[in-house]
């Protein structure tokens, strides 16, 4: 990875810490997941989701395990749309934010069950709907960046 | 031959003349206009620019000011008997899509001596209690949240029960309280320190209604906490003496002290009241804190809980 990818990542990553602290509830670094996935080695994509995996535990407060089976899920829905949809095509983006907002209802409830927590349902279903409309928007706003780093000219 | 050149050179080089001079003052006073409006400008723009260093000066210091009001209201707090005190920024809310419980995220952790269940409190009462730590932020349970229970007792009548937390912005449930106990509408509800979390006496919240719902045994009891989530920005964080002295002296910055009683492996979020019982306060006053003001938020904006009787 150069210096421009290690900065976009880096700047992407203070962005997205921000952002959650603006929106509680809703994952603003899972895009970007998605976007390491398709451009970068799998190596970096390793390193970041891990990076990422224990900000999201760290902050959270459910019991560890949470953030590993909602960046799991992502990948395994990334690699599993993989065959059926053009990775970069915005509508396999749009299914997979919408996957991923049923994703945080069912995780939280069953989260909350197993550690015998009450959580008020109609915020989660909130928190739901905008990880389902914020997804895409912002995987097409990183693509549209990523894409227009210098080293990544050709493909603008 | 000179009246004649009078009437006639004269009047010529009048003619000459005078629309020159008329075109030279037009000129002159354009200029001069021109030249003064420009300095005008000049002078205009630079008193902008000293309006705008003010304005944002004005703005700094009104802030800071509001800051040092805050801070005196912290300061007010005086800590129990046995107990020290330290201050703490909120840094951030719930973050992140596991932040599935309502708490807020601090600027002091574990390097600070905090450690699980350290009780956080503001200038009106009770806020919540640590979480979870890290060596430098911690995060803090609110009461307001749902898989919080804090024993309680109220401050005049001395009937005890478990306050529950029913989510943001809903006011709280009172649970097991009897049906003959006596409870008044805005009593105060203060910490009973049967968890031996919360020192006792510490406000939680005022009592908004109190009747009977259906056949339960158990009277249907609201409460509104003494503040507001969204406008917390300093907290205290409370912690017990090992050596027993007398904390009321401020210690801001001070690491806190390790609780005696602490339970390491007890699950944050619930715990059982311990079976001990502690008498009433005959004073009837909360030992820690100065008289509580209403909470930030007016009642009107705090929506009911469902109701589901305990």
């Amino acid at each position: 990875m150069n210096i421009p990818a290690i900065l976009f990542w880096s700047l992407f990553t203070v962005a997205g810490i921000w952002l959650q602290g603006a929106i509680p509830g809703v994952d603003f670094l899972a895009p970007g997941l998605v976007l390491c996935l398709q451009e970068e080695k799998w190596t970096v994509s390793a390193w970041l989701g891990l990076a990422w995996l224990f900000i999201q535990e760290g902050t959270g407060s459910l019991a560890f395990g949470t953030g590993l089976l909602w960046y799991g899920a992502l990948v395994g829905l990334y690699y599993f749309g993989h065959w059926l949809f053009e990775a970069k095509n915005f509508l396999f983006m749009f299914i997979l934010g919408l996957s991923l907002g049923v994703l945080h209802l069912v995780l939280s409830h069953v989260m909350a069950v197993l550690q015998d927590w009450t959580l008020p349902a109609d915020r989660v279903l909130v928190e739901g709907l905008l990880q389902a409309l914020i997804f895409p928007v912002e995987w097409g706003l990183i693509y549209l960046i990523y894409n227009h780093l210098p080293e990544n000219s050709h493909a603008v | 031959m000179d009246a004649l050149a009078s009437y006639t050179g004269l009047e010529f080089a009048k003619w000459v003349l005078a629309p020159g001079k008329w075109t030279a003052s037009r000129v002159s006073s354009f200029w001069d206009r021109y030249v003064y409006f420009v300095g005008l400008r000049e002078e205009n723009d630079s008193l902008r620019a000293t309006l705008a260093e003010a304005a944002q000066e004005l703005a700094l210091l009104r802030e800071r000011a509001a800051e040092a009001e805050r801070l005196a209201r912290l300061l007010t707090i005086r800590p129990p008997v046995g107990w020290s005190r330290q201050g703490a920024r909120v840094i951030s809310h719930r973050l992140g899509p596991n932040a599935s419980l309502e708490t807020v995220l601090l600027d002091k952790g574990a390097l600070d001596g905090l450690m699980v269940n350290t009780p956080v409190t503001g200038p009106d009462g009770v806020i919540g209690r640590v979480l979870r730590l890290s060596p430098t932020a911690a995060t803090v349970l609110l009461v307001t949240d749902p898989n919080s229970r804090i024993p309680v007792t109220s401050q005049k009548n001395r009937t005890q029960g478990i306050l529950k937390g029913e989510g943001a912005n809903r006011e709280m449930a009172v649970q097991y309280v009897s049906l003959g106990a006596p409870l008044e509408e805005g009593e105060l509800l203060v910490t009973s320190g049967l968890e031996e979390i919360f020192p006792k006496g510490l406000p939680v919240a005022r009592v908004t209604e109190v009747g009977r719902k259906g056949p339960s045994l158990f009277q249907t009891v609201y409460a509104e906490p003494l503040f507001d989530a969204r406008r917390l920005e300093e907290v205290a964080l409370l912690a017990k003496d090992p050596e027993g002295r007398d904390g009321a002296g401020p210690v801001p910055g001070e690491a806190m002290a390790e609780p005696q009683d602490q339970k390491p492996g007890a699950d944050p979020v619930t715990h059982t009241p311990s079976p001990r019982v502690i008498p009433p306060d005959p004073s009837g006053r909360a030992p820690g804190l100065e008289p509580p003001r209403p909470a930030a938020a007016p009642a009107g904006e705090r929506r009911k809980p469902a109701r589901s009787g305990p």
